[in-house]
């Protein structure tokens, strides 16, 4: 290392010795002078005493660099000299690996970013996920994923035994005025522990402390991050104390916090952390912080130095299972049977590392990024051997200068190293190349993220870490295609190649072939990855939701998060909900309760009562909507009826309880039996009433995603009733979408003009949300099957062109002996043939023993499916025989004499 | 007059060097005429080795260097000696006094 650094400061230490060394010199003369001798002698014998300047310096710049190294210094010269006279070859070479290298790099920063990044805060590697394994008796659960009541967070935090302190937090979106209109914004509701036990420091302020987490409604103050203070703020230095409405309740700033921090999850960016006292503010509706049996967080603990997760794990058991015996005598625990009652005691708390926090957009990310990920490396892996496959060519071209330098004594190490400088530079030049593509490249796979919140988190900008993974793969990549032709230099016999001109084989053919082998093999792997992916991805389009998505509009609203109060904000939905109905420009128009096709979904375990009681095996997914829901989506009503405007009275006014089903409920839990007349309710304890009458059966349609098939069970949404069950719009537009948009927009307005509209997009938008990953991967697979298809029909071409021009001769030979043309054609095809039957069999195996791992993103199709598979190697065997034929042909196309005059 | 002196042996030059710097800081000149008259012309030095050593011990980091005035009045560059430096040549004079003791133990043998 050290002596890398002289290499970089070589110019300061040159100037240095000579100083010295004038210095030393002239002291000498001086001192010889004095003596006695004539200057001349006195020059002579310092001269002579020193052993020469320019000896000396050389001894010194060996310690300087050591040996070899300088000497790489010399190669790398030389390289670039003789890389300049070849530009056509350079360029290629350099842009294979610009390619490899670029591509490589840009999926590495996502994964980088979004799976191995540690959190930016103190000690990161000593967080850990606390979670709940095995029945929690959830009463009441929001959120994404490791959920757990608040309660077990304060719990935990007292065990100092193990942590250094413990926290909880949920992310919520809540409706933010810093003046004038409210926007919705990101919010994190955290413990008051939250920022000290992860370390952060306030950049102005303060930061939330337990003394803003103690009683519920008490601590109206949040603090900002450092980004929206920034941008939103404009840096506003006055802004501690500033008051801001969080849906219309105002709360104090009272410090913004260290630049850089965004929080635990990469994917969300919160604007504001908010103390969980002030949930109920927050959170419309909710009431549930001190409920044992709510879970709504995630909580995370730093173990104490020293202790590790085992033993914290282990050591918290007895606390635990105390906790959840009291639990059980709690009021509010639900009725639950006997044996649910001893897998709930049976619960134990599960420690997991934690040091990258915790994030959804992790969880739906990872297997894809890795599976990119590796298709690049194998791109790379092409690129490399595609560039050695050039030097090898450009090594035979180089014969003679290479037997010249080993008959003038150079040995082979040397030469091999010359070769390998060569690579390494064109790798170097290509690796910077691909550094500076990289960004547009993230920048373009960050708009393929699913959410919105990806595109503000992720970075597309190299950092330090990415360039030294760029510089690690570029030298990686410069001994790789280095290896073979330095390899290849230092084989062959002096006296035999000096002996060898235009004769047979020669200029490490068999190498060469071996490479356009794996090349082969290699680009079926990603052809077959592809058509995989993109065959995922159409077959989901053509499948859709299940209902028409053109002319059809979503929109939501949040008037709870307003101020409105549950019977308010019922009254408003069904006001708009009546105005859209009687416009001109709309057919139809429905409110639900979930979002479609937005990866949430309200869901809960079900009880069903025909002639016997069972209960569901796993989660139903619930919706609750307006009558015309399924009219408005076009989705089919099997058997039974619609939902009527009846259904929708309270039941004192003489409305009905009912329901209707999915068929893929009727599939699973009916077996073929007539499901209408059947009663179920949500929940399965002891007191679950099933008194909800199932009246109709629709078809399928999607909820959560267009990949899922799951059982559905939906809801008449009451009629004005005092229960709030949320603003999701579906409407089918009639004539231009520019006027219903207008109409729409100016219903809202009216209806309240502070209110925000949480989005408002077509389905046929948020279909290709959802469908974000699988597009991802098709898009970019596709990309690099054709990347690799190219490169390695580049390959074959150059092998097989090169083999021809070296058999010219023996083809002049038997041609003039009476072999026919396509006798000639047949010959040079049979090698080509071999190396592609040889690569294709390869990619099958490794097809047959990767598919696995790609198995889970896949949909209505094996990775081993046979019409994909010859399909792909169809497309693959029919291009490179293509490739191969040209200069197959060119060999038949030789004439005897000319051939035979070739010498 | 050459044939009185012996080359100096391999190795020893850094040993003497870090001796030297460990009285006084010197630069590069000083040092050649301290070797010259602490071995009272016993020992050959060739001038030229000097310097490598020099440059092979600052970078070993037992030596730091820094440009001053000299004697003369010109800038020279002086070698002091670092506390790593101390250390080592503790280590070699240790290790020097074991090789000769046992050299002379071998050459004792020989004579009983």
């Amino acid at each position: 290392m050290k002596q890398l650094l002289n290499w970089l400061r070589r110019r300061n230490l040159e100037d240095d010795l000579d100083r010295e060394l004038k210095y030393h010199f002239e002291r000498r003369v001086n001192d010889l002078i004095l003596a006695g001798f004539p200057e001349p002698e006195a020059r002579r014998r310092a001269n002579l005493e020193l052993g020469g300047v320019t000896q000396v310096q050389e001894e010194v710049r060996d310690v300087w660099l050591t040996r070899w190294l300088r000497d790489f210094a010399y190669d790398l010269r030389f390289s670039a000299r003789s890389f300049l006279r070849t530009p056509a070859f350079m360029t290629t070479a350099v842009l294979s690996l610009a390619l490899g290298i670029g591509a490589t790099t840009a999926i590495y920063s996502l994964v980088d970013q979004v799976v191995l990044h540690a959190l930016p805060v103190h000690d990161p590697e000593r967080l850990v996920l606390i979670d709940w394994k095995g029945d929690n008796a959830l009463v009441n659960g929001f959120g994404s994923y490791n959920l757990m009541p608040y309660p077990v967070c304060r719990g935990l935090h007292l065990q100092d035994q193990f942590f250094d302190g413990v926290f909880c937090r949920a992310l919520t979106t809540i409706n933010l005025s810093t003046s004038g209109d409210a926007k919705p914004a990101a919010a994190e509701i955290v413990s008051g522990t939250y920022f000290s036990v992860l370390g952060v420091r306030p950049a102005l302020g303060r930061l939330l402390t337990t003394d803003d987490d103690q009683t519920p409604g008490a601590s109206p103050v949040v603090v900002l991050s450092y980004d929206f203070w920034k941008t939103q703020l404009a840096g506003a230095p006055d802004v501690v104390g500033r008051k801001v409405l969080i849906n219309k309740h105002p709360m104090t700033v009272v410090g913004v916090a260290a630049p850089g921090f965004h929080g635990i999850d990469v994917g969300e960016v919160p604007s504001l952390w908010i103390p969980a006292t002030m949930s109920a503010q927050a959170i419309p509706g909710f009431n549930g912080m001190l409920d044992h049996r709510t879970f709504w967080t995630q909580i995370l603990g730093r173990l104490k130095p020293g202790v590790t997760l085992a033993q914290a794990q282990a050591g918290l058991q007895p606390w635990f299972k105390a906790m959840l015996e009291e639990d059980t005598r709690r009021a509010g625990f639900p009725r639950i049977t006997a044996e649910r009652r001893q897998r709930f005691l049976a619960s134990t708390l599960e420690l997991t590392p934690a040091p990258q926090g915790h994030s959804v957009l992790r969880r739906r990310l990872t297997q894809p990024l890795w599976v990119l990920l590796a298709a690049t490396g194998v791109l790379l892996g092409l690129a490399c051997l595609n560039v050695a496959g050039l030097f090898l060519a450009r090594g035979s071209a180089r014969a003679r200068e290479i037997s010249t330098r080993l008959a003038l004594g150079a040995a082979r190490g040397r030469i091999g190293r010359q070769l390998l400088a060569d690579s390494i530079l064109i790798a170097l030049v290509g690796g910077l190349l691909g550094v500076v593509l990289a960004p547009l490249a993230m920048r373009t796979l960050i708009a393929f993220l699913p959410q919105d919140a990806a595109a503000n988190a992720l970075q597309s900008a190299v950092d330090t870490r990415l360039l030294l993974f760029a510089l690690v793969v570029s030298v990686a990549t410069g001994v790789l295609t280095g290896f073979a032709p330095a390899l290849e230099a230092g084989r062959d016999s002096l006296i035999s190649s000096l002996r060898e001109r235009g004769g047979t084989a020669f200029g490490g053919l068999q190498l060469r072939k071996a490479i356009v082998t794996a090349q082969i093999a290699f680009t079926l792997i990603l052809v077959i990855g592809a058509a995989l992916f993109i065959r995922t991805l159409t077959a989901l389009l053509a499948k859709g939701p299940g209902f028409d998505t053109s002319s059809l509009i979503s929109f939501g609203i949040d008037p709870l998060r307003n101020g409105y109060t549950p019977s308010e904000a019922s009254r408003l939905i069904r006001r708009i909900h009546d105005e859209i109905r009687a416009s001109t420009s709309t057919q139809a128009s429905t409110v639900s309760r979930g979002q479609l096709l937005a990866g949430g979904s309200w869901n809960n375990f079900m009880t069903i009562q025909t002639n016997q009681r069972v209960t569901t095996e796993r989660v139903v997914h619930l919706n609750a909507v307006t009558p015309g829901f399924f009219a408005t989506l076009g989705t089919r009503i099997v058997v039974g009826r619609d939902f009527g405007e009846y259904d929708t009275l309270p039941e004192d006014k003489g409305g009905q309880r009912v329901a209707i089903i999915n068929e893929d409920f009727v599939k699973r839990y009916f077996g073929g039996r007539n499901p209408l007349g059947a009663h179920i309710c949500i929940g399965t304890g002891p007191d679950a009433k099933p008194d909800i009458e199932v009246v109709g059966v629709v078809a399928n349609i999607s909820y959560r995603g267009v990949r899922e098939e799951w059982e559905h069970a939906y809801f008449p949404m009451a009629a004005g009733g005092s229960v709030y069950e949320g603003g999701n719009y579906y409407v089918r537009i009639q004539g231009p979408s520019e006027a219903a948009v207008q109409s729409i927009r100016t219903i809202l307005r009216n209806a309240d003009p502070t209110l925000p509209t949480i989005y408002f997009r077509t389905l046929d938008e948020q279909v290709s949300r959802s469908l974000n990953t699988e597009r991802l991967l098709a898009t970019l697979s596709g990309g690099f099957g054709t990347l690799a298809l190219l490169l390695s029909l580049v390959g074959l071409y150059g092998v097989m062109s090169f083999a021809v021009t070296q058999r010219t001769r023996e083809i002049g030979i038997r041609l003039a002996l009476g072999a026919t043309r396509s006798g000639v054609v047949w010959l040079a095809l049979r090698d080509a043939l071999a190396m592609i039957a040889a690569g294709i069999a390869i990619a099958l195996l490794c097809i047959w023993a990767l598919g696995r791992l790609v198995e889970s993103l896949l949909y209505g199709i094996r990775p081993t499916d046979p019409a994909t598979i010859g399909i792909a190697t169809l497309i693959l065997c029919s291009a490179t025989l293509g490739a191969a034929l040209i200069p197959a042909r060119r060999a038949s196309a030789v004439h005897p004499t000319d051939a035979l005059r070739f010498e | 007059m050459p044939s009185t002196r012996f080359p100096i042996p391999q190795g020893t030059l850094d040993m003497l060097i870090l001796q030297i710097l460990s009285l006084e800081p010197a630069h590069g000149y000083g040092i050649a005429q301290r070797l010259e008259q602490i071995s009272k012309s016993v020992v050959q030095v060739n001038q030229g080795s000097l310097y490598p050593g020099l440059h092979r011990l600052e970078q070993k980091g037992w030596l730091k260097s820094e440009w001053k005035q000299s004697e003369t009045g010109r800038e020279a560059k002086f070698y002091s000696l670092t506390s790593s430096g101390r250390k080592q040549l503790k280590v070699e004079k240790e290790s020097w006094a074991r090789l000769t003791g046992a050299v002379q133990l071998v050459f004792d043998e020989g004579k009983s």
